[in-house]
């Protein structure tokens, strides 16, 4: 973006640096032919994880993927803000249960299956989206919302029906226990009873998705879609028929969901009332926002780190591995010269030994033995009985975090984050590695915020200006 | 901006790569002793070497999981700490090494299977105690049973889970068809009531065994009314008016014990005088204690066992009050250790296999929960039987 | 008709806490057009805050305090820790993010919102904590008109809620504050054009807004006693849907969206049943929202071209 006053060949300089030489081309190569790179890399991802516990985690990343891209439609294109959307995922895998399993006895055949959901949940989305027409941004984002709660409540409950002229109870969702038994998928006669089956059904899935919606995204439809996003009003007055549009993104959207809970169903041969939450349809976002909304390879980048790096938070070694980079890699971007990171680095050691000694002196019975190595005689380890210590450090800590953010004249600033980064360290040793579930969901959460600060438009999101 | 995309793919996704193949290839070794190597990010443990046959070095791994975090997290974490608490009460008393590996579900199904498939995946892990909801146990029963893998649940009621679909499936806890028709008998019999409303908490425990008590009731000619509410409801009120006059026994099969002492101070409030009856889920001294009320269990409050005393001491000195879920949870990790423990005894090395067997023919003549354990061939515990309380001036008074 | 009475009586002690809630909300999204997810969070924390000092000062059963003292320490103390996080989440979470599209904000308030609830669930547990009102205020104490019982404890919430109402009524109405926050919620620009130091308004706006969601979760677990790290999740999406139906942006609004759920709840529950309560609730809301989409007080917005 060329400010004024200045020569845009001199103010694209930095963009041409960034291309040229080796690094800058395979730079350009993995952005134009992301695609390409993405299926690679996929492709050789199950041989290279080998256990079934990463091809699971791939199929979840590939399962979010196709819902990031469905929202993406519906998002990202027609700029409807639909808290609704999870639900459709479950219509989609309850309509395969129904189809598949022993509720009804009918175990039809899958692609038949799954046609007739598609179909009737592209039916079922034209006309909840109907409300899309004439409401406006929040008001359709509660309106959809309800719906998903509907769902909810009906998948949970619809299990004690009493009815006129049947005997007994019917039982149409299972309740609470959902449906079990789900018959995995059978596809021309090939039977997909492994994980990796569906990992590689999910990529062909998704390279489908993700083409197609970028041919959508340049036809006719697509930028008519976008008219309505950036200016409903404009677009109505060029005659684009913004009702219908509108009402076409949703189901569209709805649909890629609704195929994907069929997959969803399969893979876990089951399907249950706890599967959908609000947590979902905020994981979906956080992926889609993540990546970038509008943009199809952000949709997918988005959710491969929203599905992996939880995973990867899971052991204490992984989280292990993640704190330490991200501060590392933290500290390299943020600290500038090196001198100064040099004398923050030192600063974190001497105020380590020193503390460590005054602890040691002062309250002995509130630190733990000596272990071996050099980490350990630096850092006081502390006794399991000062869980309250290290609960207080914890609220220190993150006080001392947000005021090292918070000034910033460099002299005042520093040593806070030396003292920030000398108890972000302590309490993590101390407390943090022992409740890695914890851990992983406070992770996740600061991480959201950290990227949301750092890129507001997503990481492959394209600077725009919103008329609100 | 565009070189970010290519290196934001690629860090990104051999990130995951180098991080989750760690503990997926494991190679064992036996050489006397027992040295079990992993590659990655998993750690090493050396056994004893000795040229006469010794026993095996115990070491293994048991999953746990629960709902750690989330709704949930009241019942997990507490089930978490009590087999945290039961490894490393077991390695002190027998020297072994076992480890804890905690698996976050948050009771949702496909979070336990991807829980399931990562403890699968690590060779280390021989049993896993768990998981805590009926419906999870649906969703992990397949991949359990291709891995032969050991799992005890503490806390998976539903009677269905033990038809011979998941053949590496035990319980400890004995499942609805059980325990309905106990609490429903007394409700007929010694409480004499006519009338009785059930209202269940919208989980697949509380379903079931509603359920289950409404059949039992049903058939000894009692009227029976039956309404649901969420877990997450804030007020009671409105249904707590819905409670008529004529209705003798409101009967809570629920799991969140404070819900339970709101209703019950809700229906002091307004002055409804039907006698309370909880269900296991609600057995919580510290949290319910609705005088005059009636909580079922399907083993008595361990503070009043004498020898649990001092485990009761630790944990409450560690992790602070608890409430139902928890002793069980300890007696099942007792149930995979011990029985990893056993083919260690016999020179053996725990395998999965191995452990379903012993765990299958296991024969503990004392738990904490007071009671031996022995299980079935189905996988249920035997000899289950439900004992009935009532809340007398805030303590749990044995009746039955 | 007792038994009507009893009802209204329940929705409106739930109303007036989704009320307070759905408060913070409307007040949020007037000046920023921001919904502000985090803000169940704000309320779960200032219950945690009233429950810490209701045990610092003896716990339920033994009070040091006189009782009146003690309700109005562990409301102080719940309404300032409330602010003061409002205040720090609006400065860390919200402010670099001024500029950014609307949806940004969004999900840094959700990561506020797991990392707030864990970090609850990690320094303070999961089990449930109860304030034990029981043991404070015998439950039987109240008012009677035959079959029909008022509690007082009920009472109270009812009379503080409603006196914050109007305290906040005459903050927006009567003061030259409240008359900047009005303005900044009109036309931010134009409002910094009039001089008016509009990210003071902004932290004034948090603060009030999250001030009242403190006072809220004490009342919460006054009447309903139970404290959990996930309690805000679910008040959250209820204040934020009683904020959206009284009209968003509108603090009367809020205030008849509250009592409006509040109502709705247990009249469902009551009268036609309670396993569906929720999912008659949500019908009714979606049938509300078709019919007048922008809410009891909000007005149709008429969009410059």
């Amino acid at each position: 973006m060329a400010e004024i006053g200045t020569d845009r060949w001199v103010d694209e300089v930095e963009r041409r640096r960034s291309e040229s030489g080796a690094l800058g081309r395979l730079g350009q190569i993995l952005s134009r032919r992301w695609l390409a790179v993405f299926v690679v890399v996929a492709l050789v991802y199950p041989f290279v994880v080998g256990g079934d516990f990463g091809i699971r985690v791939g199929v979840n990343a590939l399962l979010l993927a196709l819902l990031a891209l469905g929202l993406n439609v519906v998002v990202g294109y027609a700029g409807l803000l639909d808290l609704g959307y999870v639900a459709y995922y479950g219509l989609g895998a309850y309509g395969y249960a129904f189809l598949s399993s022993d509720q009804f006895g009918i175990h039809a055949p899958t692609l038949l299956v799954v046609a007739i959901v598609a179909i009737v949940v592209f039916l079922v989305g034209a006309l909840l989206g109907q409300p899309a027409r004439r409401l406006v941004g929040d008001y359709l984002a509660i309106l959809t919302l309800f719906f998903l709660q509907a769902f909810i409540e009906l998948a949970l409950n619809l299990d004690r029906l009493q009815l006129p002229f049947v005997d007994g109870p019917l039982s149409i969702t299972g309740g609470p226990n959902g449906i079990s038994g789900v018959s995995p998928m059978e596809i021309l006669g090939f039977r997909l009873g492994q994980v990796r089956d569906y990992y590689f059904l999910l990529l062909v899935l998704v390279v489908a998705v993700a083409v197609g919606l970028g041919n959508l995204e340049r036809s006719r439809t697509g930028i008519a879609w976008r008219a309505i996003r950036e200016d409903t009003l404009a677009a109505e007055q060029m005659t684009i028929p913004t009702g219908a549009l509108k009402v076409i993104a949703y189901a569209t959207g709805a649909t890629i969901a609704a195929v994907s809970g069929t997959i969803f169903a399969a893979v876990q041969l089951g399907v249950f009332p706890q599967n959908f939450t609000v947590a979902l349809l905020i994981v979906v976002y956080a992926a889609l926002i993540l990546g970038g909304e509008g943009s199809i390879a952000g949709a997918v980048l988005g959710a491969l780190i929203i599905a992996m790096v939880p995973e990867l938070l899971r052991t204490p070694t992984g989280a292990r591995f993640l704190f330490y980079g991200g501060l590392f890699v933290g500290s390299v971007a943020l600290l500038r010269p090196w001198r100064r990171l040099a004398w923050v680095a030192g600063g974190v050691m001497a105020v380590g030994v020193v503390a460590k000694v005054i602890v040691m002196t002062l309250w002995p019975a509130v630190a733990a033995g000596e272990g071996g190595g050099l980490f350990d005689r630096w850092l006081i380890r502390f006794d399991p009985s000062a869980v309250t210590l290290v609960n207080v450090l914890f609220v220190v800590m993150i006080v001392l975090v947000l005021a090292a953010i918070a000034l910033r004249a460099p002299w005042r600033r520093d040593p806070l984050i030396v003292l920030a980064a000398y108890t972000l360290v302590l309490v993590w040793e101390n407390r943090l590695v022992e409740t890695p579930s914890i851990t992983r969901q406070l992770l996740f959460g600061a991480l959201l915020v950290v990227l949301m600060a750092v890129r507001p438009y997503g990481l492959l999101g394209r600077r725009r200006v919103e008329v609100v | 901006m565009r070189r970010t995309t290519g290196i934001a793919f690629a860090l990104a996704l051999a990130l995951v790569a180098a991080a989750c193949s760690g503990g997926a290839e494991t190679t064992t070794t036996t050489v006397g002793g027992a040295t079990t190597t992993t590659q990655g990010a998993t750690t090493t443990t050396q056994g004893a070497t000795t040229t006469t046959q010794a026993p095996v070095a115990c070491v293994g791994k048991i999953g746990v999981m629960a709902p750690i975090t989330g709704p949930a997290a009241s019942i997990g974490e507490e089930q978490r700490n009590w087999a945290q608490l039961a490894v490393d009460m077991f390695n002190e008393e027998n020297g072994t090494s076992f480890e804890m590996v905690e698996g976050d579900t948050q009771l949702d199904p496909a979070q336990a299977s991807t829980v399931a498939q990562q403890f699968v995946a690590d060779g280390d892990i021989i049993a896993v105690v768990g998981p805590a909801g009926s419906q999870e146990v649906e969703a992990v029963g397949p991949i359990f049973t291709d891995a032969s893998m050991p799992f005890v649940s503490m806390s998976a009621t539903r009677e269905s889970l033990t038809d011979g679909t998941s053949p590496t499936f035990f319980r400890v806890v004995p499942h609805d068809g059980e325990q309905g028709p106990t609490d429903a008998r007394f409700m007929a019999d010694e409480l004499g009531a006519k009338k009785v409303m059930i209202i269940d908490d919208q989980t697949s425990y509380s379903t079931g065994l509603a359920d289950t008590t409404a059949a039992t009731l049903e058939a000894s000619g009692v009227d029976v009314t039956r309404e649901s509410v969420s877990q997450d409801q804030t007020d009671f009120s409105a249904l707590v008016s819905k409670i008529g006059d004529d209705v003798d026994v409101v009967f809570l099969p629920w799991q969140i014990a404070a819900n339970a002492e709101v209703f019950g101070g809700q229906m002091a409030e307004q002055g409804k005088d039907a006698v309370l009856f909880g269900s296991d889920g609600l057995f919580s001294p510290g949290d319910f204690t609705i005088e005059g009320a009636y909580v079922s269990s399907f083993a008595p409050d361990i503070r009043g066992i004498p020898e649990d005393a001092e485990l009761v001491a630790a944990y409450e000195e560690q992790y602070g009050d608890f409430g139902t879920f928890g002793p069980p949870t300890y007696a099942a990790m007792i149930v995979a250790l011990e029985a990893a423990k056993s083919i260690c005894d016999a020179g053996a090395e725990p395998t999965r296999e191995a452990v379903v067997e012993a765990i299958g023919s296991i024969d503990l003549p004392s738990s904490v929960l007071g009671i031996p354990i022995r299980f079935a061939a189905s996988g249920d515990i035997e000899g289950a039987r439900f004992f009935i309380f009532r809340i007398e001036g805030g303590e749990y008074v044995l009746v039955k | 008709m007792e038994f009507l009475l009893q009802q209204v009586v329940n929705g409106l002690t739930l109303g007036s806490v989704y009320a307070l809630i759905a408060l913070g909300y409307s007040m949020v999204y007037g000046i920023l057009k921001l919904l502000n997810f985090a803000h169940g969070d704000v309320y779960m924390v200032g219950a945690f805050a009233g429950y810490a000092v209701l045990v610092g000062l003896g716990g339920p059963a033994d009070p040091r305090v006189p009782l009146a003292v003690l309700f109005l320490l562990m409301f102080l103390a719940a309404m300032l820790v409330s602010g003061a996080l409002g205040v720090a989440i609006e400065r860390f979470a919200y402010r670099p993010l001024r500029n950014a599209p609307r949806i940004a904000p969004l999900i840094s308030a959700i990561g506020v919102s797991f990392f707030l609830q864990n970090a609850a669930l990690l320094v303070l547990g999961a089990r449930f904590r109860t304030y034990g009102t029981a043991k404070m205020i015998d439950p039987g104490t109240g008012l009677h008109w035959g079959p029909l019982r008022i509690s007082l404890v009920r009472i109270i919430v009812i009379v503080s809620a409603v006196l914050l109402m109007v305290a906040l009524q005459v903050l927006v109405k009567r003061t030259r504050l409240g008359k900047a926050m009005r303005a900044t919620a009109i036309d931010r620009e134009a409002a910094t054009m009039m001089g008016i130091d509009v990210d003071t308004i902004i932290i004034v706006t948090f603060f009030i807004g999250s001030v009242l969601a403190g006072a809220a979760g004490v009342m919460v677990g006054l009447v309903f006693s139970r404290v959990y790290h996930f309690m805000g999740f679910v008040a959250g999406l209820k204040g934020f849907t009683a904020a959206v139906i009284g009209g968003i942006g509108s603090i009367p609004g809020a205030m008849l969206g509250g009592l409006f759920i509040g109502f709705a709840e247990s009249f469902s529950a009551a009268y036609i049943s309670s396993t569906f309560q929720n999912l008659i609730v949500f019908l009714i809301l979606i049938a509300f929202m078709l019919i007048r989409p922008w809410g009891l007080l909000g007005t149709p917005e008429l969009v410059k071209v």
